[in-house]
């Protein structure tokens, strides 16, 4: 690819195809991004609630082990032995005491300390390693970790300002809203992949107006609609972002006749499915916040979940969902949150329709790397909005983006 | 207990027939395969395994069938596909009164335009009962063993 093609048109109201594309763009993103100076969403306490229990995770293109130490400490290691570069853990989730690597037998404890290393003295005189071999120096690389209110991220780098100062003080209180102390309790996971670079998963949580015209369900239901009271709200990157709203009803209004997907005669056979109870305090019946870079923390009426975002390449990235409640939760709130989950997820009755579109969109422009995207809903700025039709979530996270990687 | 061949026949009948009305779009019958009082979940092993309750798609009632066959059938977006369960044989054990079948299940997707690939793979843990004459599923999980499913499930599997 030409070197005039990887640059910027002006302007914060385009967006060049090349990003969702470039294998050089996505590698630097590599780098700058998921391996520089961020936090990492990585998991939710309540997936390893106990010492020893572990889960395995992915920063960009590496394996992590995300476990809980003896200590009662959350630890995230590189998933690679020190040895000879043997992928140490294998399974999705467990429970272990030590970290051992099956090839050469090198132990290590759930803080990543090498423990042993067989024949370290040697046999019968003969072998052994070196009498200056460090054992402290052959550790698994460990990241840095930071647990808030039941949620664990991880960085690479030794940069990385404070969780709470990369977040900002606006997106905190959102953060806080639904992990807001109380032990989490596990509903569950679900998993995809889908065809579609990584940004177009955060941008799609961005792009406030497309819920009104894409998704039947979300229109109809006023779940989340252009007419509903809502605020588009950015930390000062432009990174994060945290959209709220307010449920609408169900009637013909000067926005709902505008959208062709609104259906007022629909109803539901068994109205269970939307028996959505307040739980938060304030107004808001929906927060979806999306955390740079990885992760989407949301609360749709009373399901709530994360979405983890790994990326694939440029062509695709895996969604990991792992849906909660709270350990106070009683069994009527539960049966809600797992009802109501049947709005999220790979065959749900709202994101089926974003897993498809998000591949079409891949599709639509991977022969066109020189083309751009248009932005322009609700004006050309970057500043905050009291309502969701506009762009702008975009337009400030791709100032942003573009800051990050230098662009 | 055992199960006699009459009822052996006619329990794969009814796996049978429920796989073909899916794959050949007539979702309007799918509820038809339900007893009144009846629960359909699309679990991940994974949460299977671990007893976390979370299904992809849950239908705790005869109306939740409904409004996810129209759902499938009106308002979600999808490109067009063809699906074809290959299904197992069944493993049925139980008495009359409750069948407890197991069933493995291959779906294959074909977009258009695209290569036929794998949707997903596992096993239909069904409890049957007989109602107004016809079997029917009270209970119909089915518990998945694929770890990422290739972007979204758009039908009942």
């Amino acid at each position: 690819m030409g070197e005039a093609l990887l640059s910027w048109p002006d302007g914060n109201d385009r967006v060049p195809y090349w990003i969702y594309t470039d294998q050089g763009n996505y590698e630097r993103e590599l780098e700058k991004i998921f391996y520089g100076p961020v936090w990492n969403y990585v998991g939710l306490e309540c997936e390893i609630p106990n010492s020893g229990d572990f889960k395995r995770t992915q920063i960009g293109d590496q394996s992590i082990i995300v476990v809980r130490d003896a200590e009662g400490g959350v630890n995230a290691l590189v998933n690679r032995c020190a040895h000879r570069g043997v992928k140490l853990c294998e399974q999705d989730k467990g429970s272990f005491s030590e970290i051992m690597c099956p090839y050469h037998q090198w132990t290590y404890d759930l803080k990543g300390n090498l423990q042993g290393v067989p024949f370290h003295r040697g046999v019968k005189g003969n072998g052994g390693m070196p009498a200056d071999f460090s054992m402290a120096d052959n550790g698994l690389d460990v990241l840095k970790v930071h647990v808030r209110n039941g949620g664990i991220f991880a960085t690479m780098s030794d940069e990385t300002p404070s969780f709470e100062s990369c977040m900002g003080e606006r997106i905190l209180g959102y953060y806080d809203r639904e992990l807001d102390g109380r032990t989490l309790s596990l509903l569950g996971h679900s998993r995809q992949r889908i065809g579609a670079n990584w940004k177009l998963m955060l941008e799609n949580i961005k792009d406030t107006h497309h819920a009104s015209l894409l998704h039947v369900f979300f229109v109809t239901f006023g779940l989340f609609r252009v007419d509903n009271d809502s605020r588009v709200e950015m930390d000062d990157t432009g990174l994060h972002t945290a959209l709220s709203s307010i449920r609408g009803k169900q009637e013909l209004n000067d926005g709902t006749a505008q959208m062709r997907s609104f259906d007022s005669d629909l109803a539901l056979n068994d109205p269970n499915l939307l028996d959505v109870v307040r739980e938060f305090p304030g107004d808001e019946t929906v927060v979806m916040q999306t955390l740079w870079p990885n992760v989407i923390l949301q609360q749709q009426s009373n399901t709530l979940a994360t979405r983890q975002i790994v990326p694939k390449g440029p062509n695709a990235f895996e969604l990991h969902w792992t849906f909660f409640g709270y350990e106070d939760d009683d069994e009527e709130m539960t049966a809600r949150r797992l009802r109501q989950a049947n709005l999220m997820g790979p065959a749900g009755l709202v994101s089926m329709d974003d897993g498809q579109i998000l591949e079409r969109t891949q599709e639509g422009i991977l022969a066109h790397p020189d083309e751009q995207g248009v932005v322009e809903l609700g004006g050309r700025d970057t500043d905050d909005a009291d309502h969701m039709v506009t762009e702008v979530a975009l337009r400030a996270f791709y100032k942003g983006y573009r800051k990050v990687m230098g662009l | 207990m055992t199960i006699s061949p009459e009822l052996r026949s006619e329990i794969e009948y009814l796996v049978n027939c429920y796989a073909l009305a899916i794959d050949d779009g007539e979702l309007e019958r799918w509820p038809e395969f339900f007893a009144s009082d009846c629960l359909y979940k699309i679990i991940a092993k994974e949460n299977f395994d671990s007893g976390l309750p979370l299904g992809l798609l849950l239908c705790d009632s005869q109306g939740m069938l409904q409004d996810r066959m129209e759902a499938f059938s009106k308002l979600n977006v999808f490109g067009p596909r063809s699906w074809r369960h290959m299904l197992g044989a069944v493993h049925a054990t139980g008495s009359e009164a409750e069948i407890v079948a197991r069933t493995s299940f291959v779906i294959f997707e074909t977009l258009a335009g695209k290569d036929t690939h794998i949707l997903c793979a596992g096993e239909y843990r069904d409890i049957i009962i007989r109602e107004d004459g016809m079997l029917k599923f009270r209970e119909r999980l089915c518990v998945y063993d694929t770890t990422m499913i290739p972007n979204s499930i758009v039908r009942p599997i």
